[in-house]
């Protein structure tokens, strides 16, 4: 076969993949197929509870379970992610982010959900946004951004919780950003690094720059293969956290969930408890759904999903560039956002 | 025989899409020996400022050869790299 041909027919195989995942999805959603377990309900029915066989048994269920639910999300999850770290041109950000603050800010919270679901894109860029004079403002609200609202855990809350958490949570987490930006640029400390980056002139040196670019099937192999590495990262946490929550599902009574994840006592815990459970592997997700369903008000779901101000991987490289009062100021900034909102979502919802 | 820098620039601590494209380089470079070219890979930080004042800001991974940036942002085949060195050597 001629290359030309070779090509076409990978770039035609390709898309229709793509075509048909996305296809499945959308049918999947007319179809209002569920994605809450229901394997409980099965053993209920089926009476299998005296066994003790049953019980070690329960994670395999869990998973099995959860998997025949959300397989569907999950590939489009991560096939749309891979599309749009692709396709998403990530010079926008670079190019525009000199302009000012408003822009600076606007970019980093806009920007953000798209470009973030790798650390390779975010800390560079956190970088860039300090080099390229946009401040630290727009960067921290970009770092706080990033995590809360990338496209992997926006679908996942949306499909797994509900579409009114997600957006609850997309907006709540781009006021704390916002504020935490601000913040940050108004203490001394933030001023300091500001300084410090200055210094360096990053105005696009283009002569030393010819990017080579792809050829369209070789970007859709790529982001295949960025779905696959996406995949590789998260599906081993996600895993061993859906194996927790299946014994967690049934062993933990419901009584306790209302007595301690209810009230403004339960906001103050839920946000507290999703902070050092937080990975970006979407555990929190799956977490979150099951003591929902035993009963966690709105509100401190809420907080639980937002209790989490960055993941760790990032803070390690971006502590390296930024001090640890910054680091310090924008976590206590995330955690009393998350409180804050919990309370606020909570009391308009009417599920305190 | 041919010299060529290739500089991988990447985060430090290095992601993980960032050492898969080192990986591809040596790769090459290893290859390349075979037709007598040898490349000098050099590891460069994307957030430094010596970074920034020559190539301005990247995604990582990036990748220079001979001090032009080529790739941005992802991780390329040894075919390609090697594609793109042969054609900065017989521009001499």
């Amino acid at each position: 076969m001629k290359e030309e041909t070779k090509r076409t027919v990978r770039t035609a195989v390709l898309l229709v993949f793509f075509i048909i995942v996305i296809s499945l999805f959308i049918y999947s959603r007319v179809t209002a197929r569920p994605t809450k377990e229901t394997f409980k309900d099965k053993l209920d029915t089926l009476g299998l509870w005296e066994t003790p066989l049953v019980y070690l048994a329960i994670p395999a269920l869990y998973i099995v379970d959860y998997f025949s639910h959300s397989w569907i999300c999950l590939l489009f999850a991560f096939s749309v992610a891979g599309l749009i770290y692709e396709f998403v041109p990530k010079e926008v950000i670079t190019k525009y982010m000199g302009r000012g603050k408003t822009v600076g800010y606007i970019l980093a919270l806009g920007m953000a959900p798209f470009l973030t679901v790798c650390s390779c894109t975010m800390v560079p860029l956190f970088g860039g946004m300090l080099y390229a004079g946009a401040g630290i403002g727009p960067a921290i609200a970009f770092l706080l951004m990033a995590p809360a609202a990338n496209i992997l855990t926006i679908l996942m809350t949306g499909e797994m919780i509900s579409w009114e958490i997600a957006g609850v949570r997309i907006l709540a987490s781009a006021v704390v950003a916002l504020i935490a930006g601000l913040i940050v640029s108004m203490t001394p400390w933030g001023k300091a690094i500001e300084k410090e980056f200055q210094v360096a002139n990053s105005a696009m040196p283009s002569t030393k720059v010819e990017i080579v670019k792809p050829s369209l099937d070789e970007r859709l192999w790529a982001v295949l293969k960025f779905a696959g590495y996406l995949a590789k990262q998260i599906l081993p946490f996600f895993i061993i956290g859906l194996i927790v929550v299946g014994y967690l599902s049934v062993f933990v009574p419901e009584e306790i969930v209302e007595a301690y994840l209810r009230g403004s006592a339960g906001i103050l815990i839920a946000s507290v408890l999703g902070g050092p459970l937080y990975t970006p592997t979407l555990v929190e997700i799956a977490l979150g759904q099951e003591l929902w369903n035993k009963g966690m008000s709105k509100g401190a779901l809420l907080s639980w999903l937002m209790g989490q101000p960055y993941d760790f991987a990032n803070a390690m490289a971006v502590s390296r560039i930024v001090k640890w009062k910054i680091v310090v100021t924008y976590f206590i900034v995330a955690w009393a956002g998350s409180v804050t909102f919990g309370f606020l979502y909570g009391m308009l919802s009417g599920s305190l | 025989m041919k010299e060529v820098k290739v500089e991988v620039i990447g985060t430090d601590p290095p992601c993980i899409r960032c050492q898969a494209a080192r990986k591809a380089v040596e790769k090459t470079a290893e290859k390349l020996k075979q037709s007598s070219v040898i490349v000098h890979i050099e590891k460069a930080n994307i957030m430094s400022k010596e970074v920034v004042q020559k190539y301005g800001v990247l995604v990582s991974p990036a990748i220079a050869i001979n001090n032009t940036i080529k790739i941005v942002g992802r991780v390329p085949s040894p075919e390609e790299i090697e594609k793109l060195i042969m054609e900065v050597v017989k521009q001499g």
